[in-house]
Formats: structure tokens, C-alpha cells, sequence
């Protein structure tokens, strides 16, 4: 909320600068968020000299002026021309800044002249009521000075954050009274004539047909008022606090409005059918054209105020544009009333209409307020409006509001602070915030009315202690049970996998839960996918951010092509985050782990080797990640998957279960995707293996130093292509072949003079006995024996 | 051999082995005394010829000076060795290093690993929880009616089946307090999702909750847990302050600052010239939220924080626009390692 000093000023003695009353609000609770001098925000307001003054045959209605800042010379029209002539010093809006009351000054060329700005008025300089002369300057004024500096001219205004249960604040008096509670500056009360709360007798209606939404009306007839442009001090005002004006009555209300926080509504009464005004539930499809030119539907759940025909108001947030008063008006129907904020708050949301006046009701004007606010409307109406005759003031109170009894004792305050505030200061404040009465050792609070955010003990502790000052209470160290669990299964686990990640070259991404539906088309899933039955955002903050993932391959593709697009075309990089699928209530939510390769991988450049990654880059990363996890993964090959390509690409299993999957982007996905191949992508269910982690974990074989030496002996042959290396193993391993120890693939080889059909293999076998050193001859026949064998089982053809 | 020959054997080979200037050198003279054909060896060789009694003496004498000269030719070729290394011209030094590959975890991560790590130390127990909300957790349970205006202060997605994606981590709060007992000590990072961009907001950030209850858990040991996270975080020497505030869940309730570690606290664009930077929000737990889990109001209290983890990255890293670390580019990553 804006709060021009200078306005603030009439209610409360404001002793210490802007700064300091910005830094005692703040560390009391009501942040300020920037002090800022209105008319320097209006931008390069400055002095000028008028050099010459030309009058263009082709231009009737103004001149043409060059002027000087002292430094360069401008051109400017400008429709004062009876009042420019050289030698005149006047004030120049230049391009960009803006006028007070809002109007954005930029460069014009009319017929080819240029205008630089413009000439401003006292009005439009936000000085003075004055609107048709222009504002001038002695002849000796420094040029190119600001004229509010040269003026000496300052309006500071804080901009203070609120908090939603301080609906009391939303006001100048409302933030005098509370300035006064901290500081204890004295506050200028309200005193009115008594005569204004008397009058003719009123001579319509006033019904609340709904209690519930409604709690308090009041009301009262103005005859005979002439609606004009307001005066200035009201005007001004109102562009400090960023409020436009639109007449004196109008004006007056919302000026009522910020200066003690009460929302008034003024109608047209001549408009008002049968001189009724109901207070009612809006009829199911009733309409509404309101004063921002939208009509409205309401619901019964809305509140209006009817005439005996229609509705003329969606209570407390917008009134219709037909019963507002404008300058024809001769009489005024002002209404000042207390809503349901419950009420008002649900209505505003549904008709997602937030005003001035809704923004107060929600957050809970004072009820007792009321009358004040009418009585000073009352005064200003009177003043400025000039009307021949005035209605008493007509008070629907059916239900009062009760204030609450608050009960508190000094124990309570210290358990909580964990410190003991002296009795005495608790006792001073408790009387500032409301009627206090002591029974033995408990205090008993009834708040003030405009307190309402004061219910239960702990509020009273807050303001105590806010008082009090946070910083005055000491810093302690809990005392608390030394007893602390370990992290879960799943964090460590988390943990682990990213760190081995890290140490195996790949940069952790995060990237947005929500993703573009289209790019899962993209990704050629078959209609039946589940990874398609997305959850849709309601309210995305933007079409590709509208769904929940399903999967992390597109955003991890998202961010390849977002390197790729700014010069980086290799990537190893993983996420680890959450994909969502539809359920019942709230979604599944599974955390995966995601992994992509692309372009080159890292080596040395200068040792000249570069190769591009391929998939045994990948499969090597998974097999490591999982072998640190104690994980037996089958890399089963030939992916079901259909954006993965047949050949090169796995499924993973773990106890039968499928938890992932590995292998290359076919290449019309990353077509479509316009990025560069290769792209290798994994993506493993991590809840999956965490729910298997549970069950089992292989064991650790604990190897020591042998005792014997071992030995090997190689094997290499050539056989047919299509014989997979995982065949070979298996055969292996069940030939059963004493004092075997281990098996390592030496050389493998394709290509001339290697038949087309064939590959050659080169197998080490590495022998060890526990007992003794084996002799060369019994390995030469163990070694004769497997070779045979697989030359025969394989039909290979040894070399 | 004759003594006197044997003598001046020894000081011709002496003089010879130490005058040698390199390696090659030396190596010649180790073959001219010591080789197979060498002097001492022939000389011993020979030896077979004398009588008894002068091969014994002579032998012993031969071995001797063998003994002597393979020691000194030894502690010569060490030296030479030595000088010869110490002239090497060597490799271009200042070429870089094999190294092995190392990639880096997302700063963010960083954050939180560090955040965590804090907390963890005193006894919190982390715990993580759904990300797809109800209202009733997010606002509800948290004293947050549907009419409540605080729920302005989060811009909420609401997914097509009603649920919401959760605007702050505090949920955890009730979710914690479910299922557990008092007393308890828990730490929830997490994601939290707001209908929010720009250069200082992104629709979906990361927040911490931590949450104390016991039956005297006190506002006075708020402030002092909190200090110390702010030191532990930021720096030994860095100055806090508490503000009140006001969050539905908590009462009384509170921001933290921390002197601008820009400018350490004289004021700059960075801190608006305040000279503070606010990371928290925290506050004693609301009687209405021990109620919505049950707990017996007038045995248990604590309080309850939650902290932007953006915010202390931008802070910690002198980031000054949250969308760098949504976008991932690898120098930006990179910069992490």
C-alpha cells in the first residue's frame, strides 16, 4: 500500500525522516518495500528557456518552440501559444517521463515537426489546480534542473507490504493509529459537527434481507449536489496513492476509502427504483453490467444490492455501471457497510474481480469504523459538493459484533518466548491493543473493534513481543533428546547415485515437472502408453508447461536442444526427479532417474583423440552405477520402446521386473526434434529399485591376497557374426573348467581379411589353485580342452 | 701380482673411475676393471697360478680392492645419474593434465545437500513427501480456509482433478506430524510449484521446512537455531535479524535477514540499500495447526521454517537470475564442479 508522508502527516506527528519511520514500520512487522518521491518517479521534469517561438502556416491550433536545457536545444509544440514567447523559462516534460496525472510523454511528429516533449501546467506538473497557464519560471532560473528541485518540492511515499491479517492497516489513519502504538507519537483523533448526524427524514428503504452476508448498512440521501471535477488536494491524493479521478462524489468515497479504510459505494438515488435498497442473495442468472464495462453473471452465491427491480452492486467489490453517479446527478445515495468478508472474498475470487473496496472487506474492516467514515464523507460532501440537504443517517445493525475475551497469563507469554518480558510492559501493551482487565494472576482482553486479527492467546504473545522488539529476546539452543534417525533408504540411495554420476563425468540438470503435451507425441508412443495419460495443469503458466511428466526423455531432450542451440553440442548430463501419473486423489508419483549422452565425448584434444560416444558410453555407466548399488541388472536387448532404436537399445529388468531403459533416439525423432545424432538416452525407475533395494541386496564376495600366482592362457578364433558375446560367456560358465578363475574379452574384430560373415575373438582365461602354483603343462591341456570345445559347440574356426 | 703393482692398480683405477665425466664413460671403465675381461677379474683369474701361500694373500687383497672399486663405481654412476637427471630438459610442463572425468552436481542440490547437512547435524531427520497436493494439506490443516486472503500470497496450479501442486513445502509440516509422535525434529526439501515467472520467480522452485516440536521448544530457541543455520550458511561473521510477519501457521511469526553479503550491510542495488537480505520465514507453530493433527495444545509447541533454496543459491553464488538454473547450460553447470 502506497503512503504519501505528507498525507500521513495530518494524522500522526511523524518525528523522525522517511528512512527511519520506513525501518521502525519494517522491524515491526509491516515491511517496507521502497521509499520512492512521487514526483521524481514522474522522470526528467526540467527547466527550460524558450529560444524562439514559430508559427507554422500549416498548423492552426499550436507553435512550434525551440528550447534549451542549458546544454541542447529541442523542439516542442505545444497549444499554449498565447503564452510562450522567447525569453519565457518553463518547464519541460521530456520523452519517457510522465505527467502527474499519469499521461506518458513521448516524442510526436505532427506534419513532419517534431515535438520533444511537453510544456507542462501547474495541474499537469502536479503543483497546483491551475490547468490552463503554463508553469514558468523567473528568467534567471538555472536550466536543466528539475523544477521540483528547484521548486523545493518532495512528496515521499512508502510502499508497505501488508500482511492479510491486518486489514486495520489499509489506510493513513489506519497506519498513523498503528505508528502510534509503536512509538507512541501522538495521534489527531476525528471530531465532527454534530449537526452531521442528523438530517431529514429518509425517505426510502433500507432492508438486509441476508444477515449472513451482510452485518451492517448504513445509509443516507444527499439532495441537490452538484458533481464536478473534484479540488486539487483530493486529486492529488489520489495520484499518490495511484487512484484515478472521476468526479467529487466518486473521489470523495475512495478517498474516504484510503484514509481511514472504510469502502463507501455512491449511487445515483434517482436511478433507484421504488427507493428500495436490498441487501440480498443475487437471483441464479442474474446480470450485471458493471462499471468496468464487463457484465456480469451472478450466482446465489453472490451478494448484491437491488433496487426493487434489479441488482445495482455485486456487494463490496464493483458497482453497475447504470446506478454510479455521474455529472448529471442530482441526488446521492452513500452507503457505508460491513460485509462478510468471507463472503466477499469468495465472490471476488469467482468473478476474479479484485478492487480497492473488495481487497478491504476481505481482510476485515473495523464495524465500529463504520459511522466515521460516513460522518467524514459526510463532511467532505458538504464541503465539496455543496448539496442543498441531507438525509439522517439510516443504521441496519441486526447482529453487533461481539468482541472476543482473550485470556493470557504471564506464564504463557514466557513458555513460549522461552524468556520473561517484564510485567509492566506487558500490561502497557495489552492496554494500547484493547480493554484489559486483571483477575489474580490472568489477563482478560477484549481487543479494540479495528483488532480483529487478535483471537487467541498466541496473537497477544506476537504483539507483546513485536513490541517488545524481536532482537531484545535472547538466542538459545533448544534442549532438547539427543535422538536422530538416519536418512531413509531412498535419500541415501539418491545421494549415492548422484555422486557416482558426478565421478563418472555427468552434470546434474533440474528441469520443470511440467512439460509440453506435444513433444510426448513426438516421441511416436503407441496410443495405448500410459506415459500419454498425462495430468493436465488447470492453469498453466504456459502452453508448453502445461502437463505433468510422464517421463524425463523430454525434458532432458529440452535441454540438449537448448545447449545445442547455444554452442554446446556435447552433453553427458542426468536428472533425478519426479514423474506423475493419474490417480484417484492427488497422482502416483514415482522418481526417476534419467541419463543423456550426445555428440563427442571428452578426451584430451591434444592428444588428438575424439570420438563421438556410442552405446557401450552408456551400457558402461549403468553397469558401474548399478554394480556400486549391488544391483544384478539384465540389460535385455532389442527395446520394446518405440523412440529407442531396435539394435541399439536395451531393457532393464531386475527380478523380472522392468525398470528401465537404454539405447539410441531414432533418428526421425531427433529429426523432428532438429537436434544432431547421436542421442543416447537411459531413463530407470528409481522407486522401483528402491522397493527391490528393500527386499535384497547381492552380497559382497570378499576377496584376499592369493596365495598362489595365477596364470593365463589365450583363445582366438573366428566365428559367425551374429553369435552374441553374452552366448559365449554363458557357454563358459557351464563348461564347469577347473581352477578357472575369470574370463576377459582381449580383442574383438570385424573387417578385411576377416571373411564378412565372421568375427574374430581373442578370450583370456586366467587360471589360479588355492592349494599350489599350477605347472604349464596341466594349463596348456585345460587350455586345449575349452578350445576344442568351443570350436566344436560354436563352430568356429580357430586362428 | 706385487703389492706395489696392486697399489698403483688401485689409484689408476680410482683416479680413472672418479675423473669420468658421464655415464658412457663410466660404464667403459667398469668393463676395463670390473668386466669380464677386466683387470681385477684377469688379475684374479691369474691367480690360479701363484703358490698357496701368495694367492691367498694376494687374493684377499684383489677382492679387496674389487669391493672398493665396485662400491666407488657405484656411488659415482649414483652421482653422475644424478647430475645427468638434473640437466634433463624434461616435457613441456605446462601442458594440462590427463584428467579423469568429473562432472558436478546441480548447484541447487549443492544448496540443499548443505542446507540438509546443517540441520542433520542437530538432529534433524530429513523426510520428503508428494509434490501433487490436496487442498487440505497445502492450505487447509495449515489454517488456511478457502477464504483466506493469505492465499493470495501463493498463485496456486490446480491440476484437472483437483488437486494442486504444492505452493510451499509446509504440507510436510502436517504430513510429519501424522506420522510421528512428539517429540520430533524433521527437515523436508523439496520442490513447490507457483503460477509465477520472471527474473526472480519461476514456477517451480525449491524450499526447505523444518519443524521442532516439543513441550518447551521455545520462540527464544527459534531465534538461536536459525542464527546458527544463517552462520553456518553464509559465514562466521554474518549478522542476522528478525522481523515479525505473519503466516496463517505460525504465531508469533517471522522473517530472517542476513547483512548483504554484497556489501556486507552498507547498503546496495542488491539489498535494495537496505543492507539486509530477508531468507526466511519461520514462526512458532499455530495452535490450529497442532489441532488439525491432533496434538494436545497445552502439552506440545515448537516452531516451524521455511526457506527459498534459489534465494540462498543467488545469494551464496551471486546469481542475479533464477532461470539460469532451469536452463542448464553446460558452462553455467559447469561452473559448479
Amino acid at each position: 500500500m502506497r503512503v504519501p508522508l505528507s498525507w500521513l502527516s495530518e494524522f500522526i506527528e511523524l518525528k523522525k525522516s522517511p528512512e527511519e519511520i520506513a525501518e521502525i514500520l519494517t522491524l515491526s512487522g509491516h515491511e517496507v518495500e521502497e521509499i520512492f518521491d512521487l514526483y521524481k518517479r514522474l522522470g526528467e521534469i526540467v527547466t527550460v528557456k524558450i529560444l524562439e517561438v514559430y508559427s507554422p502556416e500549416d498548423l492552426k491550433e499550436v507553435v512550434l518552440c525551440k528550447v534549451t536545457d542549458g546544454r541542447d536545444t529541442f523542439t516542442v509544440l505545444t497549444s499554449a501559444k498565447d503564452q510562450v514567447k522567447p525569453g519565457l523559462c518553463v518547464a519541460l516534460a521530456k520523452p519517457g517521463s510522465y505527467t502527474f496525472s499519469h499521461q506518458k510523454v513521448e516524442v510526436k511528429e505532427v506534419k513532419n515537426y517534431r515535438s520533444e516533449g511537453m510544456f507542462l501546467s501547474p495541474f499537469e506538473a502536479g503543483i497546483s489546480e491551475e490547468k490552463h497557464a503554463l508553469l514558468t519560471f523567473p528568467k534567471d532560473v538555472p536550466l536543466g534542473r528539475s523544477i521540483y528541485e528547484i521548486l523545493n518540492l518532495e512528496e515521499p511515499v512508502l510502499e508497505i507490504a501488508i500482511t492479510p491479517n491486518r486489514g486495520d492497516l489499509l489506510s493513513l489513519y489506519g497506519v498513523a493509529r498503528e505508528l502510534n502504538l509503536i512509538t507512541g507519537w501522538e495521534l489527531k483523533t476525528f471530531t465532527f459537527d454534530k449537526a452531521l448526524l442528523e438530517g431529514e427524514p429518509f425517505s426510502g428503504e433500507i432492508k438486509i434481507l441476508e444477515e449472513e452476508g451482510c452485518f451492517r448498512y448504513l445509509g443516507r440521501i444527499f439532495r441537490g449536489v452538484k458533481v464536478s471535477e473534484s479540488p486539487f488536494f483530493i486529486i492529488k491524493r489520489l495520484f499518490l496513492c495511484g487512484l484515478r479521478p472521476i468526479n467529487n462524489i466518486v473521489d470523495i468515497t475512495n478517498y474516504v476509502l484510503l484514509e481511514v479504510g472504510q469502502p463507501l459505494h455512491a449511487f445515483d438515488w434517482k436511478k433507484i427504483s421504488g427507493k428500495q435498497i436490498l441487501i440480498r442473495r443475487a437471483k441464479p442468472g442474474e446480470k450485471l453490467l458493471m462499471l468496468d464495462g464487463v457484465e456480469r453473471i451472478f450466482t446465489e452465491k453472490d451478494l448484491v444490492i437491488a433496487d426493487a427491480e434489479k441488482a445495482l452492486v455485486l456487494a463490496g467489490i464493483m458497482g453497475g455501471e447504470e446506478s454510479g453517479v455521474k455529472e448529471n446527478t442530482e441526488e446521492v445515495f452513500l452507503e457505508a457497510a460491513w460485509f462478510n468478508p468471507k463472503w466477499i472474498r469468495l465472490s471476488s475470487q469467482r468473478h476474479r474481480l479484485s478492487t480497492e473496496s473488495s481487497y478491504r472487506f476481505e481482510r476485515k474492516v473495523d464495524p465500529e469504523g463504520i459511522p466515521l467514515a460516513a460522518l467524514r464523507a459526510t463532511e467532505l460532501i458538504l464541503k465539496i459538493a455543496t448539496p442543498t440537504g441531507f438525509s439522517q443517517l439510516v443504521d441496519l445493525y441486526p447482529r453487533p459484533y461481539k468482541r472476543p475475551l482473550i485470556k493470557i497469563t504471564p506464564k504463557k507469554f514466557a513458555k513460549i518466548l522461552g524468556f520473561e518480558i517484564q510485567k509492566d510492559f506487558i500490561i502497557e501493551t495489552l492496554k494500547k491493543l484493547g480493554d484489559l482487565q486483571i483477575e489474580n494472576e490472568t489477563f482478560k482482553l477484549i481487543p479494540f473493534s479495528y483488532r480483529q486479527d487478535l483471537e487467541i492467546p498466541e496473537d497477544l504473545v506476537e504483539e507483546v513481543a513485536r513490541l517488545y522488539g524481536y532482537d531484545q529476546i535472547p538466542d538459545t539452543f533448544p534442549i532438547a533428546e539427543l535422538k536422530a534417525k538416519a536418512p531413509t533408504l531412498e535419500i541415501k540411495t539418491e545421494r549415492k547415485i548422484k555422486e557416482l554420476l558426478k565421478g563418472f563425468g555427468l552434470f546434474e540438470v533440474i528441469t520443470y515437472s511440467f512439460i509440453h503435451p506435444e513433444i510426448l507425441e513426438k516421441l511416436n508412443l503407441s496410443k495405448e502408453d500410459e506415459r500419454l495419460k498425462v495430468l493436465e495443469i488447470e492453469n498453466p503458466i504456459a502452453s508448453h508447461l502445461s502437463v505433468m511428466r510422464t517421463t524425463l526423455i523430454p525434458s532432458l531432450l529440452e535441454v540438449a536442444k537448448f545447449n545445442a542451440t547455444r554452442e554446446v553440442e556435447d552433453l553427458a548430463i542426468f536428472e533425478i526427479g519426479k514423474v506423475f501419473f493419474p490417480e484417484k486423489e492427488l497422482a502416483k508419483e514415482k522418481v526417476h532417474l534419467g541419463i543423456l549422452l550426445k555428440g563427442e565425448k571428452k578426451l584430451l584434444p591434444w592428444e588428438g583423440y575424439k570420438r563421438k560416444y556410442d552405446l557401450f558410453d552408456l551400457k558402461g555407466i549403468l553397469e558401474e552405477l548399478f554394480s556400486a548399488l549391488k544391483l544384478e541388472v539384465e540389460f535385455r536387448p532389442f527395446s520394446t520402446e518405440p523412440f529407442l532404436k531396435r539394435g541399439f537399445s536395451y531393457d532393464l529388468y531386475l527380478s523380472g521386473i522392468k525398470i528401465g531403459l537404454a539405447g539410441a533416439i531414432k533418428n526421425f525423432i531427433l529429426e523432428r526434434l532438429d537436434l544432431k545424432r547421436p542421442v543416447f538416452i537411459a531413463e530407470v525407475n528409481l522407486s522401483e529399485i528402491y522397493n527391490l533395494l528393500k527386499e535384497k541386496k547381492k552380497p559382497l564376495k570378499i576377496h584376499k591376497p592369493p596365495k598362489f600366482p595365477s596364470t593365463f592362457r589365450d583363445i582366438s578364433f573366428l566365428l559367425d557374426k551374429e553369435i552374441p558375446f553374452s552366448e559365449i560367456l554363458s557357454y563358459v560358465n557351464s563348461l564347469e573348467i577347473p581352477y578357472f578363475e575369470k574370463l576377459e574379452l582381449l580383442a574383438l574384430y570385424e573387417g578385411p581379411p576377416i571373411p564378412e560373415t565372421k568375427k574374430s575373438i581373442t578370450l583370456r582365461f586366467w587360471f589360479r589353485s588355492e592349494e599350489r602354483t599350477l605347472q604349464d603343462e596341466e594349463v596348456n591341456t585345460l587350455q586345449d580342452e575349452i578350445a576344442k570345445k568351443i570350436f566344436e559347440y560354436f563352430k568356429a574356426i580357430p586362428r | 701380482m706385487k703389492p706395489e703393482e696392486l697399489e698403483a692398480l688401485k689409484e689408476r683405477a680410482l683416479k680413472e673411475l672418479s675423473s669420468a665425466k658421464n655415464l658412457a664413460d663410466l660404464e667403459a671403465l667398469r668393463v676395463k676393471y670390473l668386466g669380464k675381461k677386466g683387470e681385477i677379474t684377469q688379475a684374479l683369474k691369474s691367480l690360479k697360478d701363484l703358490p698357496l701361500e701368495e694367492k691367498k694373500t694376494v687374493g684377499a687383497k684383489l677382492n679387496e680392492l674389487k669391493e672398493i672399486l665396485e662400491e666407488f663405481y657405484k656411488e659415482k654412476k649414483n652421482s653422475l645419474l644424478l647430475e645427468e637427471e638434473d640437466r634433463e630438459e624434461g616435457i613441456d610442463l605446462t601442458l594440462p593434465g590427463r584428467k579423469p572425468e568429473r562432472g558436478a552436481l546441480h548447484p541447487l542440490t549443492q544448496t540443499i545437500e548443505e542446507i540438509c547437512e546443517i540441520f542433520t547435524r542437530l538432529g534433524f531427520e530429513v523426510v520428503t513427501g508428494p509434490e501433487v497436493e490436496s487442498d487440505h494439506y497445502n492450505f487447509t490443516a495449515l489454517n488456511i480456509p478457502e477464504w483466506h486472503p493469505a492465499r493470495d500470497m501463493q498463485a496456486t496450479f490446480y491440476l484437472k482433478n483437483g488437486a494442486l501442486l504444492r505452493t510451499h513445502t509446509s504440507p510436510m509440516q502436517i504430513r510429519a506430524m501424522l506420522e510421528r509422535t512428539p517429540p520430533l525434529r524433521i527437515i523436508a526439501p523439496g520442490k513447490v510449484y507457483r503460477c509465477d515467472a520472471d527474473v526472480r520467480h519461476s514456477p517451480m522452485f525449491h524450499q526447505v521446512e523444518g519443524l521442532m516440536i516439543d513441550d518447551k521448544t521455545s520462540f527464544s530457541d527459534l531465534k538461536g537455531i536459525l542464527s546458527f543455520f544463517a552462520r553456518e550458511i553464509f559465514g562466521e561473521k554474518t549478522k542476522v535479524r528478525f522481523r515479525p510477519s505473519y503466516f496463517p501457521f505460525t504465531e508469533p511469526s517471522v522473517e530472517m535477514d542476513i547483512s548483504c553479503v554484497i556489501c556486507d550491510g552498507k547498503g546496495c542495488r542488491v539489498c535494495s540499500q537496505t543492507g539486509w537480505l530477508e531468507i526466511l520465514g519461520a514462526g512458532m507453530v499455530h495452535p490450529e495447526v497442532l489441532k488439525a493433527v491432533n496434538y494436545d495444545i497445552s502439552k506440545w509447541q515448537g516452531f516451524a521454517f521455511g526457506l527459498g533454496v534459489e534465494r540462498i543459491a543467488m545469494i551464496k553464488f551471486g546469481i542475479d537470475d533464477i532461470r539460469l538454473f532451469f536452463d542448464n547450460h553446460l558452462n553455467f553447470l559447469e561452473s559448479f564442479k
